[in-house]
């Protein structure tokens, strides 16, 4: 047997336990979602028979169409806002000095700090008073704003790794500072803007408590909402519709993510050493 | 564009809009947490610190701190243990580790709240599977109501909140490992040093910079975690799994007593703020040594 082969082989199996319990929730949701209203009620691991007809059913009744349409709109919108205001703001960090440089990073931080679940109550006064519950561009304009401090960050340390040499040598061309920027500049940053705009994303797809609190009409839920409100407050759930619910709320987002987790990765590390 | 103002001109959309978001609706809560508001959120008389000096009248509040503290230590330090020895496993070379790495960042991909709820299923006492795996392996002979009481619900709460905090933090992990170059280790090597003495001195050291981001990190967003508890337990049985932010949401929105849930939010906001002051601190402290 190789060293690789044996490493590999104890790697494993060290892994198997975490793997095992990071794995159990979704075995449970794959296999509940698969059962019979009344053998969901059994807590064996192999149903008799696999019903994949819960998930047109469920698709029918639980409302998980417009909920799926409401999550993208939402996550799809919120991406592109924060990157596009995002942008600009790094590139100030790392490429001017300025009075109030230092006071807008310290801003930053604390923004950071403040998780929506402190302010939700504030935020709630402000959006109903303004008659704007059940509003998915509040939800936008929310998960926007709260995404700037992480996305700023994590691309002006991606910005700065960009050397400054190649952009003057596009002004010594006679190139302007604009043309630079967008011809130069913007390009050799695709990958910072990917990795963020991923984090973005899914942070906007998965939030809860601000969906939870401005959204009150069925209509406008997003999928987390949508979901939790298939459970709570129900003397009877339909388990295997919740699960089935939660599968497709879960695997589109999740095979996203298997795909560039490489990438993600990469790119922490860039920021985080900042 | 002049170059004196560019700088501001650019930064002023996000600047602007954060603000807008974060500091007005932090001045509406200081206005809240001072005044006698009624349940439409309408204000009325000044009355100071009253909405204060209830909280720390109430039990439930103040046990909700102390679970608040416990929560978040019992995460974070929970998850700090469980990700250096998967990060180390996870950047060593060996077959499948692509693999490997998918299946431990999955729960980063799921939503919090998806997660919860599908734990919530599985920790049902009769139906749960968590249960029947358990009888199925022998470890216990009875079922468990895991969230019908505090005692076994809380402790499943902090092992949920371990499992969805470790993606991220493993991820940060491999980010400084990568960054330890491999000649070191061979020098190490070659001077004699086992496997041990080349963990403490060599990556320990340079992992330490990783250890202090994934630790605030982790403990602001821990800190603030609603989804976990509240698609679980809903703090219950009895406000027996409140955490402040839980008992934040029923003052506010379930009771509509929302002077008091502002003052709440006033207290958290201090204990966080606390938090960064100590940690920057020492930081400086330690960039400066």
């Amino acid at each position: 047997m190789s060293r690789k082969l044996k490493r590999s082989i104890l790697f494993w199996l060290l892994l198997s336990p975490i793997v095992v319990v990071i794995l159990f929730p979704y075995a449970v949701m794959t296999i509940s979602s698969l059962k019979s209203a009344t053998e969901v009620l059994n807590p064996n691991w192999w149903p008799s028979e696999l019903r994949w007809e819960n998930f047109p059913e469920m698709w029918q009744t639980s409302g998980i169409a417009e909920a799926l349409a409401n999550s993208l709109y939402v996550s799809a919108l919120s991406t592109a806002l924060t990157i596009l205001v995002s942008i600009p703001a790094a590139y100030a960090l790392s490429r001017y000095q300025f009075a109030g440089r230092d006071a807008f990073r310290q801003f930053l931080l604390v923004s950071q700090m403040l998780s929506p679940i402190v302010l939700v109550i504030g935020l709630f006064r402000l959006v109903a008073g303004a008659g704007m519950i059940d509003s998915l561009n509040v939800l936008v304009v929310i998960y926007t704003a709260f995404n700037i401090a992480f996305c700023v960050w994590m691309l002006q340390s991606y910005f700065s790794t960009i050397p400054r040499d190649l952009e003057e040598a596009a002004w010594m061309e006679g190139a302007s500072r604009w043309r630079t920027l967008i011809a130069v500049f913007l390009p050799l940053a695709v990958p910072a803007m990917v990795v963020t705009a991923i984090f973005t994303f899914i942070n906007a797809w998965n939030e809860f408590v601000i969906a939870l609190t401005m959204l009150r009409t069925e209509g406008t839920y997003t999928l987390p909402i949508r979901v939790f409100s298939l459970v709570a407050g129900r003397y009877t759930v339909d388990w295997h519709y919740v699960m089935a619910a939660a599968f497709v709320a879960s695997v589109p987002v999740a095979i996203l993510f298997a795909w560039l987790q490489r990438y993600l990765v990469r790119g922490l590390s860039i920021g985080a050493v900042k | 564009m002049q170059r004196a103002t560019a700088p501001y001109i650019l930064i002023l959309p996000s600047f602007l809009l954060a603000a807008a978001i974060i500091l007005w609706p932090l001045k509406e809560i200081v206005s809240l947490s001072l005044h006698d508001v009624n349940r439409f959120g309408m204000l009325r008389d000044f009355i100071g610190l009253e909405h204060f000096r209830v909280l720390f009248a109430d039990p439930d509040f103040i046990a909700a701190t102390w679970r608040t503290l416990v929560w978040t230590a019992a995460v974070v330090l929970g998850t700090l243990i469980v990700s250096v020895p998967i990060a180390l496993i996870l950047n060593e070379d060996f077959y499948g580790r692509g693999f490997a790495r998918i299946l431990i960042m999955l729960p980063w991909a799921i939503s919090l709240t998806m997660t919860a709820i599908v734990w919530r299923w599985a920790l049902n006492g009769e139906s749960g599977m968590l249960n029947s795996a358990l009888r199925g392996l022998g470890l216990i002979n009875t079922n468990i109501q895991w969230l019908a009481e505090a005692s076994t619900a809380f402790p499943m709460q902090i092992l949920i909140g371990i499992l969805v905090s470790v993606p991220f933090t493993v991820t940060i992990f491999l980010g400084g490992l990568s960054s330890v170059p491999d000649d070191l280790y061979e020098a190490a090597a070659t001077e004699g040093a086992g496997s041990w003495d080349q963990f403490r001195l060599i990556t320990l050291p340079l992992l330490r910079p990783f250890i202090n981001i994934a630790f605030v990190l982790n403990t602001i967003y821990v800190f603030n975690s609603f989804p976990i508890i509240w698609a679980t337990t809903q703090g219950g049985p009895a406000n027996s799994t409140d955490i402040l932010v839980t008992y934040l949401y029923k003052v506010g929105f379930r009771i509509g007593r929302l002077g008091e849930a502002a003052a709440v939010s006033l207290i958290m906001f201090a204990i966080l703020l606390v938090f960064t002051i100590i940690y920057v601190r020492l930081a400086m402290r330690e960039a400066k040594a």
